[in-house]
């Protein structure tokens, strides 16, 4: 996945797919905010270089392993060492505002484990909706409105 | 545990017809992730691996709701899943074994 820095953002491209005709929808543009290349250090600058060089290592090395499977729409290598691949979106043609869902599947590459779940997606690639996978078998529905803030669940 | 493309079709056509709830295809398709993921799972025909996962990842998930008591997913949305993931029938053959690469992983981080 490219990572195209603007004006001090890092913006990463969406996950391959655009919402369309035809086309399973992205997973949205990922923004993380830039520390000044001031504030660091030449030694803090290189640690971080690091530690990115290394979450692309994981992600090289454990893509075999999940990315057939889970991240056909994507994955993405995390600050704390673990790795988010992204299903391809299941578009609804009833959901309103919702374009369609997709599977989320994490992996911490320092212990091992694993965790998923259903985030459900609007046509502007905002997740709106979360429905983790929980060890008891429940089902919880995480609602977020356009602008990411938390609404309840149900 | 054995998949194979029959029984992944079978599941859509129940929901479809009601034979079957989505939240029973969803505990069902659930349990087929994590039994791959322990890499225990058999898939025939084995060259359709690809379609097969594909109509278990729909599944798995079919439930969502866009509101309570309201699917997501509407029956036209799942009648194309079946389509376009599974399309045509195909022939039986020899059973697979696990073809990808497993970690063993543990759910919930």
């Amino acid at each position: 996945m490219a990572v195209d820095s603007h004006r001090g953002l890092d913006v990463a491209s969406p996950l391959d797919n655009r919402v369309g005709a035809g086309a399973p929808a992205s997973a949205g543009v990922v923004v993380h905010i830039k520390q000044p290349a001031s504030s660091l250090s030449a030694s803090q600058r290189l640690v971080q270089a690091e530690h990115e060089l290394l979450h692309q290592i994981d992600r090289v090395f454990f893509g075999p392993f999940f990315r057939e499977k889970y991240g056909k729409g994507g994955d993405k290598a995390l600050e704390n060492d673990r790795i988010r691949y992204y299903g391809l979106i299941e578009p609804a043609s009833d959901g309103g505002e919702l374009t369609g869902r997709r599977y989320v599947h994490e992996f911490d590459t320092m212990t091992g484990c694993t965790r998923g779940w259903h985030e459900t997606v609007d046509q502007a690639g905002n997740v709106r909706q979360i429905r983790p996978e929980r060890s008891d078998g429940s089902t919880r529905h995480y609602q977020f409105d356009g602008n990411g803030r938390y609404r309840g669940s149900w | 545990m054995h998949v194979d493309l029959q029984t992944v079709r079978r599941v859509f056509e129940d929901v479809l017809s009601g034979a079957m709830s989505r939240e029973q295809a969803d505990r069902w398709a659930f349990t087929v992730v994590q039994q791959e993921e322990a890499g225990v799972v058999t898939y025939s025909p084995a060259r359709e691996i690809q379609r097969i996962w594909a109509g278990v990842m729909y599944l798995y998930g079919i439930d969502t709701m866009k509101a309570p008591g309201s699917y997501l997913h509407s029956d036209a949305d799942i009648r194309a899943a079946l389509d376009a993931k599974l399309g045509e029938s195909a022939d039986n053959e020899v059973a697979a074994g696990p073809v990808w690469a497993s970690t063993g992983g543990r759910r919930n981080a």
